[in-house]
């Protein structure tokens, strides 16, 4: 038990669809990320938790290779999707297949509709079937009912919550592979917030989920496996259940106790 | 109540009163333009001043006219060079350049030239463009201005960039954008009204200075035929004519002044109306 990564056990059908080995980042000569090895399952969610400047965020930033827009950030080890390396393939492909949806719902100052077919236009995945692709990305994202009405009314107009499913709506647009969320839900209020969760358990049967939360509740609720990040390394990679009831390492408990952090 | 209170009590309205008071000198200043210009102008404004040629001093009628369709002219040929590169600068420094020498030494030249008094501007159009062609021409004027239009316009675009939330650029490039893409879909539309407003203040600004047009479109009695001939345009017309020793001139003088005010006014307005129009990008 020396390395950090204890594997959930694998079972045959939920196969591993990315995977990060010996993952070193670092801000300028700042080391954020210390020798990360995880994996994220098909089909499954994925919570990682831990303190706020943990490196959780960091971390899910490197799988879509948005952390590249920073300037003088370094990534060594290697990030596998389907077991190809990101940083050799198109950028442009890696953020199409891998979504992500941000701490702060961000829409586009456009109507929703432009919000939703924004991504398939723009990766050429629109040949006369737009309404069709708004209209089920927002199904997807459990919001259609509530704009079918207004669909080419301001996204401002929406509420934090719907504006957070719509942007949910419109990485799921370009069918991602992956979908990965950044403290989805830190800015919204708790009925908001059970509308996501409740969403992640249908998403996770399209695609691969990975939400970094500092709500150690939600991660409880939503996840299949939680990882525990402190100071930059992963601490501790588990099962959920195992992670709340009985962890392995000391400061996973120590955190989830609520003893420090 | 303490002394301690007191006495913030009492400094505080010191500093609100004097504030207002400089406040208040401020519009006043601007209002006391505005009345004399209107007192003084109103008079000579009618439909001939603006359809009209120049007549001598002491005749009946005349007008205006050649000035403003040549001012119309310079400020619009400027904008055409001003603005598309003034833009296409602002552009680099605010999404490619961050952080580069190069963009940094573009930004200080950017805030050199606006610095740069406007007469300056002119000799240097009249040694670059008036001197080479042998003659004085609305282009060389044109030049002149577009060389004040694009530092505005560059460093007006640039902000109004950089305001845009980081968010909604990484929300763009999460989706599989590539960078040109997310500026030119995403960013810059939604800095569109600022961009557009610091344009129009840009052109607003230009359409006012006489010292960049003194010896480059120099001036024209007659009409401007062409973009190669040189031109009289409202804000030389308004330097002839308050120097010229002719009272009648002195009150057409007040009257293009007017006109040219105007003119910003409604340019002003518009930048408002485009400003306030519409859904607000949020910031944070």
């Amino acid at each position: 038990m020396a390395s950090p990564t204890s594997t959930p056990e694998a079972t045959p059908a939920h196969r591993a669809k990315m995977r990060a080995e010996n993952v070193n980042f670092f801000y300028g000569s700042f080391q954020a990320l210390h020798n990360i090895n995880i994996e994220f399952r098909e089909n499954q969610v994925t919570a990682l938790i831990g303190p706020s400047g943990c490196g959780k965020s960091t971390f899910l930033r490197n799988l879509n290779r948005i952390n590249e827009t920073l300037r003088g950030t370094r990534l060594e080890g290697q990030i596998l999707l389907d077991g190809e390396d990101i940083m050799q393939e198109d950028v442009t492909t890696i953020r199409r297949r891998v979504g992500m949806v941000f701490q702060r719902p961000n829409p586009f100052p456009k109507s929703i509709f432009e919000n939703i077919i924004y991504g398939p236009k723009i990766n050429g995945m629109v040949k006369g079937n737009a309404s069709e692709i708004v209209e089920s990305s927002l199904r997807r994202a459990a919001l259609w009912d509530e704009v079918k009405d207004k669909l080419h009314e301001s996204a401002y107009a929406l509420s934090g919550g719907q504006q957070q499913r719509l942007c949910i709506a419109r990485g799921l647009a370009v069918n991602p592979d992956v979908l990965l969320l950044d403290e989805p839900c830190s800015a919204l209020d708790p009925i908001a917030t059970a509308k996501i969760e409740d969403l992640l358990f249908t998403l996770k049967e399209q695609c691969t989920i990975v939400i970094v939360t500092h709500s150690m509740q939600q991660a409880a609720r939503v996840a299949d496996q939680t990882g525990f990040f402190l100071l930059g390394k992963l601490i501790e990679f588990d099962k959920t259940d195992i992670i709340f009831k009985n962890p392995a390492k000391r400061e996973t408990e120590d955190y989830i106790t609520g003893r420090f952090g | 109540m303490t002394f301690r209170n007191k006495r913030r009590t009492a400094v505080n309205n010191v500093m609100l009163s004097l504030t207002g008071v400089f406040a208040f000198l401020t519009v006043t200043i601007l209002i006391l333009i505005l009345g004399y210009l209107v007192y003084n102008g109103v008079t000579s404004l009618n439909v001939a001043f603006f359809t009209k040629l120049p007549v001598g001093p002491g005749q009946a009628g005349g007008g205006i006219a050649n000035a403003i369709i040549g001012s119309v002219l310079v400020v619009a040929v400027a904008s055409l060079f001003g603005l598309p590169i003034g833009f296409l600068s602002g552009v680099y420094l605010a999404e490619f350049g961050a952080g580069t020498k190069f963009a940094y030494v573009v930004r200080y030249t950017a805030d050199l030239l606006n610095g740069v008094p406007s007469i300056v501007i002119g000799i240097f159009a009249w040694t670059v463009v008036v001197k080479p062609m042998h003659h004085y021409s609305a282009f060389a004027g044109s030049i002149a201005l577009s060389l004040m239009l694009i530092p505005i316009t560059a460093r007006s675009t640039e902000q109004f960039l950089l305001e845009v939330p980081r968010a909604m650029r990484e929300g763009a490039l999460a989706l599989g954008a590539s960078k040109w893409k997310a500026i030119a879909t995403v960013i810059v539309p939604a800095a569109r009204k600022g961009i557009l407003t610091g344009m129009i203040l840009g052109v607003a600004r230009i359409s006012g200075e006489s010292a960049p047009l003194l010896f480059t479109a120099l001036g024209n009695q007659y009409w401007c035929r062409g973009l190669m001939d040189q031109t009289s345009t409202l804000p030389v017309m308004i330097y002839k004519l308050a120097t010229s020793p002719y009272d009648d001139w002195h009150q057409q003088a007040w009257a293009a002044g007017l006109i040219l005010l105007g003119l910003v006014l409604i340019a002003n307005i518009t930048a408002r109306v485009v400003l306030t129009r519409g859904a607000s990008v949020p910031k944070g």
